[in-house]
């Protein structure tokens, strides 16, 4: 099969939602094609095919294959949601037709980021998800989101010019060193020692600031908890669990391209990001009270260890790997648990919601599971994949970055318990008679928290091999 | 350094000082069809649609599209003239000059041969500074989307100082995606105006 199917398909779709015809079956479009592609994505990383495609354009290695198996299906995941929340709210049908035609032309664009086997094309294909989720932010009527979707598209505009900048600056390196410029990445390895000149230092400290932004890593990363918090929670978990996979292909790309012949070149760019995030993250966990910001400080200070685990390399990559997937489905789990506590309780402030457990037993379950799981408890995967990082960075003879990274994920574990288990297990404040919440509404969160545990006890051979390919090519082997 | 290029330097620095939204908007025009002048004797003898199309981009898009998209939104609000594109005062004037500077400094270091390629350079990296200074400075969303389009004109002032040529499908999208950024830049220009002080209508059941 062609992997360009996976980009053209809802693509088509979605620009045909536009489409008068097919707007009264928006529903049905959307969670059709999540399920065609989701499967065709997942036959395809199982699958052996040719690696490159469409005139070198459209590269199917392990990396594509892996984040092509794990966006996808996520996406699935936030459609049945959707479509659970137009079954129980039909009123909602009103602004479907526009949020199924972005939402899947966002998701060619990010299947197009991940099998790109040009940086300049998957950079176009970066800035089209930024543009069409955009919008989505935007709430009807609430001028807020409308603010925060403007700084959004401020902070993302920015970071992707730096990463375009970054990119030109690496051309220049290469015409400086006597090499015809290229952005095919396949075309790319081995130019590591083209980086140490002033252009590569420059182009590469760039591209990590422009993709730090854009993972919503410290110092840019102001956009995020405010997008995060004000984005309708379907909209989240896209920003969250798709978009931020699509943008660490990117940066993946260029570490698999620039770390073989200089394992050193962006270690130091990486842990300085990582760190500050972590650190920016348990401040602001420890300061806030809303419920979504919380969450998202939480995604900041994951984005932070696994820039810290990137930076590393040798030894960390396959904890890295595991603990992006994990990252991915403890996103979508909570932003859409935390959506509908939020719908439920009409408040997003922590002091005020109490007692989920008695009150909304799923959504409680939904969120004590994935807190656990963001805190890095066992079983999930990414305890595991912390683990391997902590012992790599102490191998690796990293101990300061081993310390700062201790303190900072225990205050960030009594901070986040703190807020979040009393709105679990604390007394309810109010007296309210909730609708009686469905096995299929909670069936996307069910699934993700399935293979959230399954992460961390077994990894099926087949994925645990192309973790390994992913791994080896991200430390230059 | 060639007249064009002081031109272009002048383009970025002079709407510092004069603090209007209408020379905000002028300047970035300027730049647009400086460069656009700059490019012209490089892509002779224009035979190709690659060469047309960074015409049409420079002169046509980055000149005249991109501020008269936003001049409209605002002379349609009736915005008052004053913008401050820097703060004015002595602080930031000489912390603007200090950036022109510092990008000449900078641009030694890229390229150590003297001439019309450093100069270039030069003049895009002091452009990418204020760029990131003036988005340092800016309290409206206007003065952020200036901030943003000095940024990206600087880039493709730097990617006009090398000999790397883009496929024209390349060219074309990343074009495309420009002229939409542009698009947005209007919509949120135009809405984010009117929308301030607005309450909160929707309730959170409302949206998926």
């Amino acid at each position: 099969m062609n992997p360009i199917v996976l980009v053209l398909l809802p693509t088509l779709l979605g620009l045909g939602v536009g489409l008068r015809r097919l707007r009264p079956h928006a529903q049905v479009v959307l969670v059709g094609t999540a399920l065609v592609v989701s499967a065709l994505a997942f036959a395809h990383a199982m699958l052996p095919s040719p690696e490159l495609w469409l005139g070198d354009y459209v590269r199917s290695d392990a990396t594509s294959r892996l984040f092509l198996a794990l966006i996808n299906p996520i996406f699935l995941g936030i459609s049945a949601y959707v479509a659970s929340r137009l079954t129980a709210t039909p009123t909602l049908h009103a602004g479907l037709g526009r949020f199924v035609g972005l939402a899947l032309v966002f998701l060619g664009a990010s299947n197009a980021v991940v099998l790109g086997n040009h940086l300049l094309v998957q950079w176009m294909a970066l800035e089209i998800t930024t543009l069409v989720v955009a919008p989505l932010i935007v709430r009807p009527g609430v001028a807020s989101s409308r603010l925060a979707s403007w700084r959004y598209l401020l902070f993302s505009s920015v970071g992707l010019s730096l990463v375009l900048l970054g990119f030109i600056c690496l051309g220049r390196a290469m015409e400086a060193s006597g090499h015809e410029p290229s952005f095919f990445i396949d075309r790319l390895p081995g130019l590591g020692a083209v980086a140490a000149g002033p252009w590569g230092k420059s182009g590469l400290a760039l591209v990590i600031l422009g993709l730090g932004t854009k993972l919503g890593l410290a110092p840019m990363y102001t956009w995020l908890p405010e997008a995060y918090d004000e984005a309708p929670p379907a909209v989240t978990a896209l920003l969250g669990a798709v978009q931020f996979n699509a943008a660490l292909v990117l940066l993946f790309r260029v570490v698999q391209v620039y770390r073989p012949s200089n394992a050193a070149l962006v270690t130091n760019e990486l842990l300085i990001l990582g760190l500050g995030s972590m650190v920016v993250s348990a401040i602001s966990i420890i300061a806030t009270r809303n419920m979504k910001r919380l969450i998202a400080y939480g995604a900041i200070n994951h984005a932070g260890v696994i820039a810290i685990g990137l930076a590393i390399g040798k030894g960390t990559t396959y904890g890295v790997l595991i603990y992006v997937i994990s990252n991915a489905f403890i996103k979508a789990i909570l932003f859409l648990t935390a959506g509908k506590i939020k719908a439920h309780y009409r408040t997003k402030d922590t002091r005020e919601i109490s007692g989920l457990i008695k009150d909304l037993p799923y959504s409680g379950v939904f969120l004590l599971v994935g807190t656990l799981a963001l805190l890095g408890f066992p079983p999930f995967g990414s305890f595991f994949g912390e683990l391997l990082i902590l012992s790599a960075l102490v191998s690796s003879g990293h101990l300061y970055v081993f310390s700062i990274f201790c303190v900072v994920i225990t205050i960030t574990f009594v901070a986040t318990g703190r807020t979040i288990f009393p709105m679990i297990w604390g007394a309810p404040k109010k007296v309210q008679t909730w609708p009686e919440q469905t096995f299929l509404a909670g069936s996307p969160k069910i699934a993700f928290l399935v293979v959230l545990v399954v992460l961390g006890l077994y990894i099926p051979p087949s994925i645990s091999g192309l973790l390994e390919r992913v791994a080896a090519s991200l430390e230059g082997s | 350094m060639s007249p064009l290029s002081l031109a272009l330097l002048g383009a970025l620095v002079i709407p510092l000082f004069v603090a209007t939204w209408r020379m905000s908007l002028f300047g970035l025009a300027l730049q647009g069809l400086i460069m656009a002048a700059l490019a012209y004797p490089g892509l002779q003898p224009m035979s190709s649609a690659e060469s047309w199309l960074s015409i049409f981009d420079l002169a046509l898009v980055r000149g005249l599209l991109a501020p008269l998209a936003l001049y409209t939104v605002l002379r349609a609000q009736g915005a008052p003239s004053r913008n401050d594109v820097i703060s004015a005062n002595l602080f930031s004037w000489t912390l603007a000059l200090g950036t022109v500077l510092a990008g000449f400094n900078f641009s030694e270091a890229l390229v150590s041969e003297a001439g019309e390629q450093q100069t270039l350079v030069a003049v895009a990296v002091a452009g990418f500074l204020l760029g990131f200074l003036v988005l340092a400075n800016a309290t409206t969303p206007f003065s952020q989307m200036t901030a943003v389009l000095r940024i990206e004109n600087s880039i493709a002032l730097l990617e006009l100082s090398g000999g790397q040529h883009s496929p024209f499908g390349l060219q074309l999208g990343m074009l495309a995606i420009f002229v939409a950024t542009i698009g947005f830049f209007r919509w949120y220009l135009a809405t984010l105006e009117t929308s301030e002080g607005q309450l909160e209508a929707a309730p959170d059941s409302l949206t998926l």
